[in-house]
């Protein structure tokens, strides 16, 4: 017999028991004590460590943009960054005018047309010469907002202080206040995420990825659905771009280069492409290595410190290559594996079967 | 009795050891790694040999300074962080670096209202709105470009010139000002090209020769400038270069060897070899912190000694007139400065409304491997009439 709180088995006697979302109550229960944790986890973090906290949940949400198009539909993106860089410019132009609560998803919408359009070529081409169309993507955009008056050619735009319900964000409380907007947002977002594979549209992404021909075959729209993969993934990026204008005051060219889009791609790979949890733990462990490095650097340097050679300096871009190379080496299906194998270690522990 | 006499020696001495220096923290975020690190990690050693000269020599009676140099890699969200913290923990004043970070942060600065030290001289910094906080070290870009203008048309009067700047804000930001200005000068400005991160630039140069023009005026850091100067050589063109603080100095010696012959470079700071106590005490503080060659050669040695000395001037300042040290009361010293330094051609001097350090530039030209000054320091006739309609 099932038991509704634990998995002994695999009991599953329909095809609508196999999509849910949870297997078990525990599952449910867990995710529950997850939240009210993160809930209440600034009232023990200090100003500093939330203003980390925040770019990791920030971070995760464009990370999950991008596991929707290169995890779920397999289409390299190498100008993620262009994405989220048009929902901060986006939210930049209309914050003034807009609450920030509208300026959000309005800067998910024009990231996501921006995405289309960027996907068209993708109705032709795939593999390599996608790749490079994002690319192009990724240097139009910095050549256009360069190029632009109205965007202060790339210099900062700042954002407007947000008030809500009466309540005035302010240097002390800023990163309490976007924690807790990121987090619903993020909430929100990671279970559209996690539905998409329930629906026909994430089952066509996923198919297309495997081969899009037999998805063709099967009478799905490749072409469609790449583009389609594209203004979504594209959407939550405008949004984790609204967000990261806030979070940082002022949107500025240089946070939304071709580097960060490369981080994007080291997150998605470090936490494991096309995953969940993989979307927040590549941030986190990547943001989480460099400020590590950064306090070992310091370190180093005390002890060792030779004239003319920085050794501290250079451990920190080490790390950050070091732990990718290492990744796609050893565990290419990152942190994700890890979590599903420990998960897997105490379902069946204590001897379930 | 003679125990009287101990306990009371030994109380002094304990209410010395209270009444310990009073420890100042200043921290720097700069890009010791990553973007334009070849001008940062140098930066940062001119900022830290400062400071250890300050404590090493007592410099301000009762204040030991801590500095920190933060590797901010270029990267904006690091230099966030970075200041954030010097803010929470109540540094009274805070040096920066690049134009970006400094931009994203005028707001924040602004808000909190702790005096900020840039390396960037991007006018945009101190220009309005959140401009109260920011303090140039020494002449902006813009003005630096105007003023190497205003030297070309004094020796080339007519001259075509040529624009090659950096594809972002810092390379932008002098184009309409010197529009403005070479107007006024009756010079030319007959194109503005923005520098991809090619490595050939013959096509460049060859429209340029097209066009007559007699010089390049480069805003940019010296890596490109080197391969323009090196391809115009190899074409044998006989356009002359010019270029604005970042983009000259002994890195582009070093860079682009004796292509560089000629070439015309504006700054404030002095430079290594000359015979003055500038060049002297950036030669003797290197050798005491064990500095390289390279580190006493570079002009982003002494910029970033002058970047500290700025704040602990200040600081000094504050703490000579009896004030608490803090961001405010360093912040009313740096209104009053006036500081006549070593490393730069001009003194220190900022007010309510002037926010540039020092106001005077040399053009230098480099002949035989080292830039020799063809000018005296000079201040720009023109820049506050283009800029500030003044």
């Amino acid at each position: 017999m099932r038991n509704p709180w634990t998995r002994t088995g695999n009991y599953k006697t329909s095809y609508a028991q196999d999509t849910t979302i949870f297997a078990t109550y525990s599952e449910q229960a867990s995710l529950v004590v997850f939240l009210i944790g993160m809930l209440v986890l600034p009232r023990f973090l200090s100003r500093g460590d939330m203003q980390i906290l925040d770019l990791i949940l920030i971070y995760a949400l464009a990370v999950l943009g991008l596991n929707i198009i290169t995890g779920y539909a397999g289409l390299i993106n190498i100008g993620h960054a262009a994405f989220l860089g048009v929902g901060a410019y986006t939210a930049a132009l209309v914050a003034p005018y807009l609450p920030f609560w509208l300026v959000l998803p309005v800067a998910g919408l024009v990231a996501a047309v921006a995405g289309a359009v960027v996907g068209i070529p993708a109705l032709r081409i795939k593999h390599l010469y996608l790749a490079i169309a994002t690319l192009a993507f990724q240097l139009i955009f910095e050549w256009a907002v360069g190029h632009s008056p109205a965007l202060e050619q790339g210099g900062a735009m700042a954002m407007p202080r947000v008030v809500f319900l009466g309540y005035k964000v302010g240097f002390k409380n800023h990163h309490y206040f976007w924690y807790y907007v990121t987090f619903v947002v993020l909430v929100i977002m990671a279970f559209g995420f996690r539905n998409l594979l329930r629906t026909r549209f994430g089952r066509s992404l996923v198919a297309v990825r495997d081969n899009d021909r037999a998805a063709d075959a099967m009478g799905m729209d490749p072409g469609r659905t790449k583009v389609f993969a594209f203004a979504l993934g594209a959407f939550y990026a405008g949004v984790a771009g609204a967000l990261y204008a806030y979070w940082s005051r002022a949107v500025v060219i240089e946070d939304y280069s071709l580097m960060i889009s490369i981080k994007f791609l080291a997150m998605a790979i470090v936490g494991g492409l096309g995953t969940l949890v993989g979307s927040f733990f590549g941030p986190a462990f990547l943001e989480l290595l460099d400020i590590n490095m950064e306090t070992f650097s310091y370190w180093i340097k005390e002890i060792y410190n030779p004239p003319g050679v920085d050794v501290g300096s250079a451990i920190r871009p080490l790390a950050f290559g070091l732990a990718i190379v290492l990744f796609l080496i050893f565990e290419p299906r990152g942190l994700a594996n890890w979590w599903r194998l420990l998960r897997s270690y105490f379902r069946n522990w204590p001897f379930k079967y | 009795m003679k125990n009287k006499w101990t306990l009371w020696a030994l109380a002094a001495v304990l209410a010395m050891g209270f009444a310990a220096a009073e420890k100042v923290h200043i921290m720097w975020s700069g890009a010791i790694t990553g973007p334009t690190s070849d001008a940062g990690k140098y930066y940062a050693q001119g900022i830290e040999d400062y400071c250890s000269w300050a404590n090493d020599t007592g410099y301000v009676a009762g204040v030991e300074f801590v500095c920190e140099t933060r590797d901010d890699q270029y990267n904006n969200a690091n230099t966030l962080r970075n200041f954030e913290e010097a803010v929470d923990r109540g540094d009274p004043v805070f040096l920066g670096y690049s134009t970006g970070g400094t931009l994203q942060l005028k707001p924040l600065v602004q808000e909190v209202g702790v005096p900020f030290i840039p390396a960037s001289y991007h006018i945009g910094n101190i220009d309005p709105p959140d401009n109260d906080y920011i303090f140039l070290p020494i002449a902006s870009y813009s003005e630096q470009v105007i003023a190497v203008l205003e030297y070309i048309a004094k020796v080339s009067p007519g001259a075509k010139v040529a624009m090659a700047i950096h594809p972002s804000p810092f390379g932008r930001a002098p184009v309409e000002d010197a529009k403005k200005a070479a107007q006024d000068l009756g010079i030319e400005i007959v194109e503005v090209q923005e520098m991809a991160k090619g490595l050939d630039y013959t096509a460049t140069l060859k429209r340029f020769e097209n066009k007559g023009v007699d010089y390049i005026v480069y805003q940019n850091v010296a890596g490109p400038v080197a391969n323009m100067i090196k391809d115009a050589k190899r074409l044998g063109l006989k356009i002359k270069h010019a270029g604005a603080h970042y983009a000259g100095g002994p890195d582009l010696l070093r860079l682009a060897g004796d292509a560089a012959e000629g070439f015309l470079w504006v700054t404030a700071y002095y430079m290594p070899h000359e015979d003055n106590a500038a060049a002297k005490f950036v030669k003797e503080l290197g050798a005491k912190y064990g500095r390289p060659a390279d580190t006493i050669e570079s002009v982003h040695y002494p910029s970033g000694m002058l970047a500290a000395g700025i704040a602990i001037e200040a600081i000094k300042e504050a703490k000579d007139a009896g004030k608490k040290i803090s961001a405010q009361s360093v912040y009313q010293a740096l209104l009053q400065m006036n500081w006549p330094n070593k490393l730069a051609v001009g003194p220190v001097t900022y007010s309510k409304d002037d926010h540039v350090g020092v106001d005077q530039l040399r053009v230098l030209e480099a002949k035989n491997g080292t830039f020799e000054p063809v000018t005296e320091p000079f201040s720009s006739a023109l820049f506050r009439k283009v800029h500030y309609g003044k």
